[in-house]
């Protein structure tokens, strides 16, 4: 579990120093392009969050923006319940046009901040934590994950667009307070609040890497293999799967959190098929088998959108479905695939090199996240 | 005292009775010798005993303990470990990572976060240094040779420590010395860990066991010391009419 | 009483429709296991296909089935050849790879047609209803049960009584040894795959006269299909239909106790509670090689 620490070292220092330095300073400080970007790294933490289960363990959750969605929605309310202090009964706007007279009692805690956020992340992990056990009880793996996590994603949405009066329905919810943390007004085109969702998007995948890293790391790995040898070393495989399943579920949700606070609305297309496929995408053009890859794939493929569509409005979609399709078939692991060959590859000749010459040089390993932090930064 | 207790065991497959009224009894620190024609049943007995294929008739008892309704990973806590027949090691991790994975002492989610690294010291370095695989600590096993894998997973096994060994042909594709080094290990076990071996090669049969179980058809044949067992008639009759491809 | 009938015969129209969409996608799925994401927009080729040949060259829905057929046939077989083919080995990427086909071709259909709804007319002989007592049945609807019946059978006769149905089963047995007797695997495989993007063509025509026509009508339609053919079980035909018959029944049942969405958001649950516990299908055992 040793060797590659460095390896991951360095290429999480240099995302960091790309999100946190690079970023900013390209945009000269600038809260309207950095609220842009803000919304980037957003959903890069969601394409992190996915290529934690999928690529580590296996399990590929279609179904990722229903949690996403579910954060969102929490933070949404929260700040709806700021934003109609002033209207009669406290109720949003959109509950007294479908004549709901009093607030509903599932909206009632979400006037506590501290219930917020513990909720944003709690209860996608609890729906997660529900389906989780009730897949992976069942051994069901691969296709039927897929395709299970896919049909509870459209249920989620129905429901969610079906029930105007208590969620907006398909407008979503709009009209959005700023939310106030700690005495601090999160305005979303402001310096401080890129940094502080550059924040999250950190010590979300610190502790994601960490737990890679760890031996629940290792074991992911092994079942992602071959669950049944491991079962025969005694661990209790479904209980690894839904805490990783969990965990996933928990950042998706901490993600839609920020993405609310940087659009200032949500809407139910959050949770919707081609959402959350799209999400897929990102993790698969990163590399699902790197978390920081993920991340900047999400970023990058973005960045391309948001620069491109300006260009060719109609081009785009179809842009991204080639670029997908080349992906899928000649890089399975992503771009962060062809960086560690190159990397591997240089590291060999430059160890071949330190050998004929007996001239000691620094290693290869610095050289790949290098290159990936470029791709960001463009 | 039986350490394992197999009491009238059977399955059948559809209508195909793989095992069919087996008793069989082993005392701690055994190694029993499991032999039989191709489809006597073998495998399929270590599948009953290791939880991969359930009953339909018969107990398997452990430690005294009923253990036939408890699935794998619960078998495998109880100390029941199992080399399978084509080796079964990770190839995507390096044999390092392997054998952490089968030092399984605390297998729960919660410690398993806890760690961070493994400790080639004490036990694994032993290990490793028994197989001859210190060297390759960092290489993945799909790029060991078939030889090197079968080691890994014996040191799997050996890393795991279970009370009892359940080894599916373990020198299968092994040479000549390396299957005596592998009766070498298995001669150490004895006493403290009981084991199950089913092998074809009678030469290593001969190197280890005590005592032997000869299986036709689900059922047990014969049972004894090898030179019992090899004059007994029904056995002879059993392998001619198979065919005898391996006596 | 009449409340009951109407509301099943709704349901078997659903179900019809479920059918020929589902159809296509269980004989690629079975013989290949390949999940087709792309399969929607397949229908929807098939549905604007049958559009054009109405609206610019005055073809008559019927008489244009069998040229949408071959057209979404050859396409369907030149993604099998340029795509799917080189992932028969890596089965949850198909999945990944055939919703990118899925993007680009419903991007290209925006582009070219427009992202507005197109109409087309049902042929006037079946205008009107069969009424009995006091159920009314629409004469396209009972149609669309009967031809749906009749694809069910055609592609049944096909997988099981001609020569490239025993060749498909024995390559979906074991492909090696099969090339070892001399079939062509990747014909047999490039072939199914284009008959099962014909299926989805011609559902896509059919179903014009119900459904107004847009580039994304085919991602609901493939989510439903999917689940249809995973409930039926994989590689039996007759399990797909009973999935149809079941899901359509179903949905009609729950959207009339509760409402159209909470009776799909039920249907889902239960499809989902399904799979969870019978992965193979609910038909697949009587066909269990």
């Amino acid at each position: 579990m040793n060797q590659n620490f460095r390896f991951d070292c360095v290429g999480y220092a240099l995302f960091a120093a790309l999100v946190l330095l690079a970023v900013p300073w390209y945009l000269s400080f600038d809260g309207f392009e950095l609220n842009t970007f803000a919304r980037y790294l957003a959903l890069g933490m969601v394409a992190m969050a996915l290529a934690l289960s999928w690529g580590y363990a296996g399990i590929l959750n279609l179904g990722q923006a229903a949690t996403f969605g579910i954060g969102a929605y929490i933070m949404a309310m929260h700040l709806k319940l700021g934003a109609s202090a002033a209207n009669p009964g406290g109720l949003p706007d959109f509950m007294g046009w479908t004549n709901v007279e009093t607030l509903p009692w599932f909206w009632v805690p979400f006037h506590s901040l501290t219930v917020t956020l513990l909720a944003g992340v709690l209860l996608p992990a609890a729906v997660a934590g529900v389906i989780g056990t009730f897949m992976f009880r069942g051994r069901i793996t691969g296709v039927f994950v897929a395709i299970i996590t896919l049909a509870l994603l459209v249920a989620i949405q129905l429901v969610f667009v079906e029930y105007q009066m208590y969620t907006g329905g398909q407008n979503g919810l709009t009209g959005l307070a700023p939310l106030v943390l700690a005495g601090w007004t999160a305005d979303p085109y402001s310096t401080a609040f890129y940094y502080f969702v550059a924040g999250c998007l950190l010590v979300a995948t610190a502790a994601c890497v960490a737990l890679t890293r760890s031996k629940v790391g290792l074991i992911l790995r092994a079942i992602k293999e071959n669950p049944d040898r491991v079962r025969f070393f005694g661990y209790h495989v479904s209980s690894f799967e839904t805490v990783v399943f969990c965990i996933s579920a928990m950042i998706a949700g901490w993600a839609g959190m920020l993405y609310v606070l940087v659009l200032e609305f949500a809407s139910p297309t959050y949770m919707g098929v081609p959402f959350s496929l799209a999400i897929v995408i990102w993790c698969a053009v990163g590399g699902r088998n790197s978390l920081v890859a993920a991340a900047l794939g999400g970023i990058v493929v973005n960045i391309l959108e948001g620069r491109l569509s300006d260009l060719f409005v109609e081009g785009w979609t179809l842009f991204l479905g080639v670029t997908f399709i080349l992906v899928v078939l000649f890089m399975p692991d992503g771009l962060f695939g062809v960086f560690r060959r190159i990397a591997t590859r240089l590291h060999e000749r430059l160890r071949r090199h330190r050998n004929s010459t007996g001239k000691a040089l620094p290693t290869g390993a610095g050289a790949v996240p290098a290159r990936a932090g470029e791709q960001g930064g463009q | 005292m039986a350490h394992l207790e197999l009491k009238e065991l059977g399955v059948h497959f559809g209508g195909l009775r793989a095992v069919d009224g087996l008793n069989l009894s082993l005392k701690f620190g055994e190694l029993r010798c499991l032999l039989g024609p191709n489809g006597a049943g073998k495998s399929t007995t270590l599948d009953l005993i290791c939880g991969k294929t359930l009953p339909t008739a018969g107990r398997v008892v452990f430690d005294d303990r009923d253990i036939t309704g408890l699935k794998e990973y619960q078998r495998a806590r109880c100390g029941i470990g199992r080399k399978f027949q084509t080796p079964a090691v990770f190839r995507d991790l390096t044999v390092c990572e392997n054998l952490e994975v089968a030092r399984s002492q605390h297998p729960g989610v919660l410690s398993a976060l806890g760690v961070f690294r493994s400790r080639v010291r004490g036990r694994m370095a032993e290990v490793l240094e028994l197989v001859e695989l210190t060297g390759e600590l960092h290489t993945r096993a799909g790029n060991l040779s078939h030889g090197q894998t079968q080691w890994l997973e014996i040191a799997m096994l050996l890393m795991q420590d279970s009370r009892l060994i359940l080894f599916d042909e373990p020198t299968a594709g092994m040479t000549i010395q390396e299957t005596h080094k592998t009766a070498g290990i298995f001669n150490a076990l004895k006493g403290s860990h009981t084991m199950i071996v089913v092998e074809h090669d009678m030469g290593f049969v001969r190197e280890i066991a005590e005592t032997v179980t000869v299986m036709d058809m689900g059922t047990l044949l014969a049972e004894g010391s090898i030179a019992d067992v090899e004059n007994d008639p029904a056995v002879r009759e059993a392998y001619l009419a198979n065919g005898g491809d391996d006596a | 009483m009449d409340v009951f009938f109407n509301q099943a015969f709704t349901g078997l129209s659903t179900a019809s429709i479920l059918l020929l969409v589902a159809l296509g996608l269980a004989i690629i799925y079975g013989a290949m296991g390949v999940i087709n994401l792309a399969h929607g927009e397949f229908v929807m080729l098939g549905a604007y296909a049958a559009w054009f040949l109405q609206s610019f060259l005055g073809i008559g829905l019927f008489l244009g089935l069998p040229l949408v057929f071959v057209f979404v046939a050859l396409l369907g077989l030149a993604i099998e050849r340029g795509l799917v083919r080189w992932l028969y080995h890596r089965p949850l990427d198909t999945i990944l790879a055939t919703w990118g086909v899925g993007i680009v071709l419903q991007q290209l259909v925006r582009m070219i047609a427009g992202p507005d709804s197109r109409y087309v007319e049902r042929p006037a002989m079946l205008d009107g209803n069969l009424r009995i007592a006091d159920v009314y049945m629409s004469n396209y609807r009972i149609f669309l049960l009967f031809f749906s019946v009749a694809v069910l059978v055609a592609t049944w006769y096909l997988m099981t009584r001609t020569e490239f149905g025993t060749k498909l089963r024995a390559v979906i047995q074991n492909r090696e040894i099969s090339e070892c007797y001399g079939i062509r695997t990747e014909r047999v495989y490039a072939l199914t795959f284009a008959y099962g993007a014909g299926l989805a063509g011609i559902a896509g025509a059919l179903i014009t006269p119900l459904a107004s026509v847009t580039p994304g009508m085919g991602t609901n339609l493939v989510v439903d299909a999917f689940l249809v053919v995973i409930v039926g079980g994989v590689g039996s035909l007759l399990g797909t239909a009973a999935a149809s018959g079941l899901v359509g029944e179903a949905t009609a049942l729950f959207s009339f106790l509760l409402n159209d969405t909470i009776g799909r958001v039920a249907v889902l649950m239960a499809i989902i509670v399904l799979i969870r516990f019978w992965p193979q299908g609910l038909f697949a055992d009587r066909i269990r090689r």
